[in-house]
């Protein structure tokens, strides 16, 4: 799952960036709104946290302006807790609405439910013939015993769970599993469906050769 | 309500009482002028009949009898037609009478329903007379002679009873009129009285939105009304002020704070290694001493707003204070390219000099903070009519002309959150103009987009203390 984060304030935007990345999320950062809105609007992201007060552009034009085009779930982030300023949030289009300060297990909470509700998959943990991903607790079951995945190799499932059923590109994978500083995959992502078959059986993903992959 | 019920009766009061001064005025004098014009019809009566009974009284020779003339006075005698008989008796719902004594003697003729126990006037008393319920005239044609003419005012006496009470009963009613009206007058009067007291009870109760509606009241009352809607709106804008205050302190503190906590549960998650260890306590520390400035401006705010900071009142070299501050600052100008010049002749002032030069620093950073890599900032101080005036100039981006008059306010941001970096949070600015204010100086600000933005400040040479010596000679 890929997310952009746009916050001006630079140590809160390290310490979330990382904490969302050992998360497991492909996190890509912007400090002010014109560089945010660029952002998303130029590549596919699964969730934006958006701080409100922001320079250049604010939040809140920021999602007004993405809302035109893109259907992102937003997660804003402000720091006035006054009725209006949350009513003003949800009425322009975002998803969801936190007050700092925050408690990070709360955002974390509030982030994989933004996931969940933007892919249409209301329920935290799926279940694929034998193979049960609990994206609460990050783990894949198989007939009750957990795997163990690697972040990358439990990224890419969880993915192509959420859009059982769906043909998932090259591309898409790109897109939604890398951050922009991260290449590392595109060669590898051959090996990492291998290894995921070798653990949770050869046909929980099936390939379309020149399409992409696919959970059935 | 007690004052207000109070005045309401009081006026009440004094109204009655006034109205029945004049009405007692009005109904003794129409009492007087009427009894007295009826006197006069009868006295006119009396005398055209006077006239009639002296004409009566006929015979006798000249009224002095000539001494050579000897013999007894010719003889006398009164007669009356029928005609003027019926001048006397009974006449409507009086009864005239007369008399006639000659030389002293006994009466020589008398109507029949004359008093029995009439005597003849003295000679010194004056025609017309009242003699108990008669009214009577007299003539002397002789010295010795005297014809009396009278008539009971019984029934004049009773007509002007009726009168009295006539006037009474409508003097009554006049009154409970009036004191009806002016009980309806007084409640109309003191009706914008009620309103504006329960407006500003609405106000005491805490709904500082409230105004006293502008229809209550004309003429003096709308005035007060203007004056105080005016002063309401004043309250309100103040306490609004203070909250939005408290709510942007607090939306100040809510950053670092998040930052803390967030960087704190984050490293907690999991084992870390000692330099990320070292990196998270150092993110906490820049938190913390980021809220530490903050509550060190709000402290230092409250301070001059209640005034309870000590102006020190000290003269000092300015010039050499803002060198000093510029020398302090010239670090920071350097990292952000933006070029530092001054010119500070050696000017003496009266003031802080502690507080005066964190104005200095405080303009000075915002200049630099504000500007583009490559931009200059001047600072200049100069003395003009008896002020000293520093003024900081800088050829940046510039301020709008809408967000010029609020760029002193606390916690006003220009651009979002372009000023969050700064050493004081949104209140540098702020600061700086209560220090000016308590130092009776002035403050300003003016700017061109992309030409630059000049502040200046403008301090009283001689300090406070001049400023209120003037104040006093004024």
């Amino acid at each position: 799952m890929r997310l952009l984060l746009v916050e001006d304030e630079p140590d809160l935007l390290r310490g979330l960036a990382r904490t969302l990345r050992e998360e497991g999320y492909a996190v890509d950062t912007a400090e002010d709104g014109e560089t945010g809105f660029y952002k998303a609007t130029n590549a596919e992201y699964d969730g934006i946290v958006l701080d409100a007060m922001l320079p250049e552009m604010d939040g809140w034009e920021l999602l007004r302006r993405l809302r035109v085009t893109h259907r992102t779930p937003v997660l804003m982030l402000t720091a006035r807790d006054s009725t209006n300023d949350r009513v003003r949030g949800l009425d322009l289009g975002a998803d969801d609405y936190l007050v700092k300060p925050f408690d990070l297990p709360e955002l974390l909470a509030r982030v994989r439910a933004l996931i969940r509700r933007g892919h249409q998959q209301p329920r935290p943990t799926l279940q694929i013939g034998e193979v049960e991903i609990d994206s609460k607790a990050r783990i894949i079951r198989r007939a009750g015993t957990a795997v163990a995945l690697t972040a990358r190799e439990y990224a890419l499932v969880e993915f192509l769970a959420m859009h059982r059923g769906e043909i998932i590109t090259r591309t898409a994978l790109y897109e939604h599993l890398l951050d922009e500083n991260d290449d590392s995959l595109s060669n590898l992502l051959d090996v990492h469906v291998s290894n995921i078959r070798k653990k949770l059986g050869h046909d929980f993903i099936v390939t379309r050769r020149g399409h992409g992959y696919c959970i059935e | 309500m007690n004052l207000f019920r109070s005045i309401r009766w009081r006026f009440q009061l004094w109204y009655g009482l006034l109205l029945v001064l004049v009405l007692c005025g009005f109904g003794v004098t129409a009492y007087h002028l009427q009894s007295a014009q009826r006197v006069r019809q009868l006295d006119a009566e009396l005398q055209r009949r006077l006239v009639v009974v002296s004409g009566a009284l006929k015979g006798g020779g000249p009224r002095i009898p000539p001494p050579q003339r000897p013999g007894p006075p010719p003889r006398r005698f009164f007669r009356l037609s029928a005609e003027e008989a019926a001048l006397f008796g009974e006449q409507g719902n009086r009864s005239y009478y007369y008399m006639v004594w000659l030389r002293n003697g006994p009466p020589l003729t008398r109507s029949t329903n004359a008093p029995a126990d009439l005597l003849p006037p003295h000679p010194e008393e004056p025609s017309p007379r009242q003699r108990g319920p008669f009214r009577e005239v007299f003539m002397n044609p002789e010295p010795m002679d005297c014809i009396l003419v009278g008539c009971s005012t019984e029934a004049e006496e009773a007509e002007l009873s009726v009168l009295k009470w006539r006037l009474i009963a409508a003097g009554a009613t006049v009154l409970l009129l009036g004191l009806l009206g002016g009980w309806w007058l007084g409640a109309h009067a003191l009706r914008p009285l009620g309103q504006i007291g329960a407006a500003a009870r609405k106000i005491a109760e805490g709904n500082l939105a409230q105004r006293i509606p502008g229809e209550a009241a004309g003429g003096e009352l709308k005035e007060l009304v203007g004056v105080l809607n005016s002063t309401f709106a004043r309250l309100e804008e103040a306490f609004a002020q203070q909250t939005r205050f408290t709510s942007d302190a607090a939306h100040e503190l809510r950053t670092p704070v998040t930052v803390l906590l967030t960087e704190a549960q984050s490293v907690l998650n999991r084992e870390r290694s000692p330099e990320e260890y070292r990196q998270c306590i150092e993110t906490c520390q820049r938190a913390a001493q980021r809220m530490r400035r903050l509550i060190e401006s709000l402290l230092q705010l409250a301070r001059l707003d209640a005034h309870e900071a000590d102006i020190a009142q000290v003269r000092f070299n300015f010039g050499a204070v803002c060198a000093e501050c510029v020398e302090l600052l010239q670090p920071l100008a350097r990292e952000r390219n933006v070029t530092l010049a001054a010119h500070l002749p050696a000017i003496e002032c009266v003031g802080d000099p502690e507080r005066l030069s964190q104005v200095v620093v405080n303009l000075v950073t915002n200049a630099i903070q504000h500007n583009r890599a490559g931009d200059e900032v001047q600072v200049t101080l100069m003395r003009e009519n008896g002020s000293v005036v520093l003024l900081v100039a800088d050829n940046g981006r510039g301020i709008p002309s809408d967000k010029l008059p609020h760029i002193f306010e606390r916690f006003y941001r220009g651009d979002a959150s372009r000023s969050r970096r700064t050493e004081s949070g949104g209140l540098g600015l702020a600061i700086a103009r209560a220090i000016v204010e308590a130092h009776h100086g002035e403050i300003g600000a003016t700017s061109q987009i992309d030409q630059g933005t000049a502040m200046a400040v403008r301090l009283p040479a001689e300090g406070v203390l001049s400023v209120h010596q003037v104040h006093t000679v004024h």
